[in-house]
């Protein structure tokens, strides 16, 4: 098995940062907060894909990009969507306010099969911060919405006030051949939708079960069971799509941290077709 | 074990003395070379540079058993909890430094010369192809390392540890490439050499080493097939453990019962020469940040832990996750099983669990 190296081979160091500013902070729900970052020239990204953000002295945490990246002549705008939960997240949410630097890098990851989407049905499942990931997908469907088939989003929070990019809503509601479906683990004043867990939405979809493709993010107890109910339901094993997260320190598959079976969720995820992964997911801590 | 006997036409057999001149006329062959190999210092072994000849352990032994290790009298020196990794991939190596200002100050270290690894094991060589098939290209501090060894010495050991096994997963005693030239000790005094590169066979030649006759040869095939015999069984077959684990990936039970001892210290992962885990930790001096690579075993308890939550709790999803990674992962990584029968996990084990008990318990199982 052993192999032929390069050489004098110089390897681009992947952990080299591109220095960033925060041109846009929006508070999305308690705890959530979404960042518009001005990266200078052009970066591109694909739905699904995630970058390595890097707060100067502290550390850096995966997170993917909430939106298509915008190309506005020399530079370009992300947006990133962070729930504060760990050291380098509180730091982000707490200290960086607009004209901080943030240093970022990627994009890594293989994104949503878009392409293979296409000429399908598209059901979009997504619980509490998982929304984020997603919402790049509903945006690509919006720009492209003559490829795809109908349309079913699932979003589910733990409570009414945890709803984040709420001021969309409506938008995606009018999307063409389009149902949104809204749930809420508990009750709140005005609440006028499902009270129960968004898998539970799942009873509700509305498209043909065998053209269509699944895209699944949240907790993963949440994606194990909206991947029982939907295979119940009559959804193909290679038609659901899960976007897995780890422990990631590197996001080009040489930290090892993020290894899931055989898998490194940076490089060959997050996305896994759940085809690839059934062998694993119910395995705890493989 | 079939052994190739017409591949021994070109073997030279030479004195304790010759070990010397090989590594003097590489050393005059690679200008600007630095040599790294083990190294005898205070009682100890230790994977560095080798500044004279001296310093390579000949002239001790080694023993070793699960959780025990100890440096005594003799000849033949197997490894310590040091590897080639060591130089490779070290401990801690800065990735990049920078400064409050996200400025970048500083890249990865340079290595300012040629390296050549002189007395490694065949057991080390094999981790240094597994590693490449993970890191080379891809990790920078790696290739970089990786590109800068010129050459190798490779020592078959011809009577194994205690701990070692290295034959039972097709990793030695003997090498058939990946080395420029490589020595078997028959005895104290008597060296067998061989080549794997024509820059080993130019050095060879030039010492003027006599070729090994037919009754030496035999010696040298008598003793490596002593050794694979004694090694084989000291594990299952591997394709059964392989059947096996994909069988009790999820036997919660069994694993906890094969954990049951272990302290999730991560020894095992540090001395492992294929374990390639780092985590990444940023080091904040006065104006500036150095984030550094340092390494992270999956038996401690930081693996697989997020804020928010933990993806390995439980101390059995982590002893689990390194005896699939190396048996059944790797193979889907690289294209072979990621352990190279080394022992230092068992040796280095503070407890004493030996891998090769997991591995016959797993066997176990499938008579059950």
């Amino acid at each position: 098995m052993s192999m032929k190296l390069g050489g004098y081979i110089s390897v681009p160091n992947p952990f080299l940062f591109m220095k960033t500013i925060v041109v846009d902070k929006l508070e999305e729900a308690p705890g959530i907060y979404t960042y518009t970052i001005k990266f200078d020239g052009e970066f591109k990204a694909s739905p699904g894909q995630f970058n390595m953000l890097y707060v100067y002295g502290l550390g850096e945490v995966p997170i993917s990009l909430s939106n298509i990246p915008l190309l506005q002549g020399s530079y370009t705008l992300i947006e990133h969507t962070i729930r504060v939960v760990g050291a380098v997240t509180k730091a982000i949410a707490s200290r960086l306010e607009i004209g901080c630097f943030i240093g970022i890098r990627g994009p890594y990851g293989n994104g949503w099969p878009l392409v293979e989407a296409e000429g399908k049905d598209v059901v979009v499942i997504g619980g509490g911060i998982g929304v984020a990931p997603l919402r790049p997908i509903i945006k690509y469907i919006e720009r492209f919405r003559e490829r795809f088939g109908k349309i079913n989003i699932l979003y589910g929070f733990r409570s009414p006030k945890d709803i984040i990019y709420k001021y969309e809503i409506d938008r995606y509601r009018a999307i063409p051949s389009t149902k949104m479906f809204l749930s809420s683990d508990t009750p709140g004043e005005g609440w006028m939708y499902h009270i129960g867990f968004v898998t539970d939405l799942i009873n509700y979809i509305d498209v043909d079960v065998k053209n269509s493709v699944v895209f699944i993010c949240g907790p993963e107890v949440m994606m194990r069971v909206a991947v029982k109910k939907l295979l119940d339901k009559g959804f193909r094993k290679g038609d659901m799509f899960l976007s897995l997260e780890r422990r990631m320190r590197c996001g080009v598959g040489v930290c090892g941290t993020c290894q899931f079976g055989h898998y490194f969720v940076c490089r060959d995820g997050p996305v896994f077709r759940y085809s690839d992964i059934e062998d694993y997911l119910w395995v705890e801590g493989i | 074990m079939a052994v190739d006997t017409t591949s021994f036409r070109e073997v030279f057999i030479g004195r304790f003395d010759d070990l010397k001149v090989v590594f003097r006329v590489l050393r005059e062959f690679f200008s600007d070379t630095k040599f790294y190999g083990y190294k005898y210092s205070n009682n100890n072994v230790v994977f560095d540079k080798i500044n004279i000849v001296d310093e390579i352990p000949f002239n001790i032994s080694d023993i070793q058993r699960p959780g025990f290790y100890r440096v005594s009298h003799g000849y033949r020196f197997r490894h310590s909890y040091c590897s080639p990794k060591d130089f490779l991939l070290p401990s801690e190596h800065r990735l990049l430094t920078v400064s409050q200002s996200y400025e970048f100050i500083e890249d990865i270290e340079s290595i300012d010369s040629s390296i050549v690894f002189f007395g490694i094991k065949s057991c080390d060589r094999k981790a240094i192809d597994i590693l490449d098939h993970i890191l080379y290209g891809r990790n920078p501090v790696y290739t970089k390392r990786r590109d800068s060894v010129k050459a190798i010495v490779v020592e078959e050991c011809l009577e194994p540890g205690e701990t070692c096994f290295c034959s039972a997963v097709n990793s030695g005693p003997t090498i058939s490439k990946g080395f420029d030239i490589a020595y078997a000790k028959l005895d104290q005094d008597t060296i067998l050499f061989k080549y794997g590169s024509l820059v080993g066979e130019k050095i060879l030649r030039s010492i003027g080493l006599r070729e090994a006759d037919e009754d030496i040869i035999k010696i040298y095939l008598g003793m490596v097939e002593k050794a694979v015999s004694i090694m084989r069984s000291r594990i299952p077959d591997v394709e059964d453990i392989q059947k096996v684990l994909v069988k009790i990936v999820a036997d919660k039970d069994l694993w906890d019962e094969i954990t049951s001892r272990c302290v999730g210290c991560g020894n095992c992962n540090y001395v492992c020469p294929t374990c390639f885990c780092t985590e990444v930790v940023d080091r904040v001096e006065e104006s500036f940040s150095t984030r550094v690579g340092v390494r992270i075993g999956c038996l401690t308890y930081i693996y697989g832990l997020v804020s928010g939550g933990h993806f390995r709790q439980e101390l059995y999803t982590r002893y689990r996750h390194f005896v699939l990674h190396k048996y059944l992962f790797y193979l889907k990584q690289v294209g072979d099983i990621g352990c190279v029968g080394c022992g230092r996990c068992i040796t280095w084990c503070p407890v004493g669990i030996d891998l090769r008990d997991t591995l016959k318990r797993l066997s176990e199982v499938e008579k059950r």
